[in-house]
């Protein structure tokens, strides 16, 4: 059983009905033992980084996530700002502190004439091909007016060019998260997602 | 959109349409809410965004919507009415599911916005400005005179309000033919356009819109 989080904030219904598409059983969340009994873990989210922080201690889940992911290796996937969460440092809409798990900092992209937010399709580039299948390459659905900046750029599994080319995901053990949504990209989204699962299995 | 919602959402998926925007057009005039019920099976056939729009008038009602499944909401009437109240949806729900729907018609020389049968006309850059201070996610701008002729796109209000925002502008209003298209994009700095009149009307599909943006070289997902 794979564990929505529910804290709040964001796009759950379309996380299931995606995975329900697909025939993935999951269950919309905020429950500490369904978390923990759970084969994996996603975090979706749409909204402010510093809102999803005070949510997700508010409803106590810090620990418990931080502990399932980190130390026991829980497969973890993070949409949107359920990626950027993951960071160490937001600054939406002032500096604050992220769950920590990946060095990096979350920021706004640069004014430089595109309209923002970055908002539509788009295709992702320099793919890392070993964790993005033939099927699963094309274009996705993105939807943010932040992006991340990991400390280190071996974890960045593709990008995106919009402004400047930015992260589109991160891989890294068993942690996949991606700024666009995949349960929105139709059908190379939901292949994205099978594969992911398959994988998992 | 003619017909069937649900049927016609499905269509609209499996013909692979970048995003969904689903009006009641007639929800705030009528003095009713959305029927939660038939938007909630609209948003269950799509696995492409959505924005739900029509009689929104509360946090309640857009947090209704976005736990249903809706990517954005579209806002009018209680954008005009009430800025104070978009401010607070943008910080509540984040800027980017905050569209707001502009009506705009030509009169006297100027752009004014339709505002409904109570309400005064407002100065189409006045409003702009009272939006753009809310830090809304993006808008729908509709040229009234031009909704439903498809007669091509109103290029001049387009192009008019592309360069008073920084934000996605998504141009509707009087699209008959893929070459509208083309226009629309060869000759402003926006990049997104809605339309049903061509699809419900008219023997073009999605498709043939988007082929025919290719031909001539726009980066489209085909």
């Amino acid at each position: 059983m794979i564990a929505i989080i529910n804290y709040g904030l964001g796009n759950l219904a379309s996380v299931k009905k995606a995975l329900d598409a697909i025939s993935v059983e999951s269950v919309i969340t905020d429950d500490p033992t369904e978390i923990r009994n759970s084969s994996a873990i996603i975090l979706p989210g749409v909204g402010s980084f510093q809102q999803g922080m005070q949510n997700l201690r508010k409803s106590g889940l810090v620990d418990i996530l931080t502990d399932e992911v980190m130390n026991k290796k829980k497969p973890f996937l993070g949409i949107c700002l359920g990626m950027q969460l993951i960071f160490t440092d937001g600054t939406e809409p002032e500096p604050c502190k992220g769950l920590g798990w990946i060095k990096g900092k979350v920021v706004k992209f640069k004014n430089n004439g595109m309209r923002i937010p970055h908002m539509g399709w788009n295709e992702l580039v320099d793919v890392d091909e070993t964790k993005f299948s033939k099927q699963c390459q094309g274009d996705y659905y993105f939807i943010h007016s932040y992006h991340a900046i990991p400390e280190n750029d071996f974890i960045v599994s593709s990008k995106v060019n919009y402004t400047e080319k930015v992260v589109a995901s991160v891989s890294y053990d068993n942690i996949f998260a991606t700024q666009f949504h995949p349960e929105k990209s139709q059908k190379v989204g939901l292949e994205l997602l099978r594969n992911y699962f398959e994988k998992l299995s | 959109m003619v017909g069937n919602p649900v049927q016609t959402a499905r269509i609209y998926n499996s013909r692979g349409v970048d995003e969904l925007v689903f009006l009641d057009i007639f929800a705030t005039e009528q003095d009713r809410n959305l029927n939660l019920k038939l938007v909630s099976e609209v948003i269950k056939e799509c696995f492409m965004p959505v924005s739900i729009g029509g009689g929104i008038k509360s946090l309640e009602d857009i947090n209704d919507l976005l736990k249903i499944g809706a990517d954005k909401v579209v806002i009018k009437t209680m954008a005009l009415k009430d800025p104070k109240f978009i401010k607070d949806a943008v910080l509540f729900f984040g800027s980017q599911c905050i569209s707001i729907a502009i009506d705009v018609i030509f009169k006297d020389q100027e752009y004014v916005i339709k505002t409904g049968p109570n309400f005064d006309e407002m100065n189409l850059t006045d409003f702009l400005n009272s939006m753009e201070d809310c830090d809304v996610g993006e808008y729908l701008l509709c040229s009234t005179d031009d909704d439903g002729m498809m007669n091509g796109f109103n290029i001049e209000l387009v192009d008019y309000v592309s360069k008073l925002t920084n934000k996605p502008i998504i141009a509707i209003g009087g699209a008959g033919k893929p070459e509208h298209f083309v226009t629309l994009f060869e000759t402003t700095n926006i990049e997104a356009a809605a339309s049903s009149s061509i699809y419900h009307f008219t023997q073009y599909t999605p498709q043939d819109v988007k082929n025919s943006l290719k031909t001539r070289g726009f980066n489209v997902r085909l």
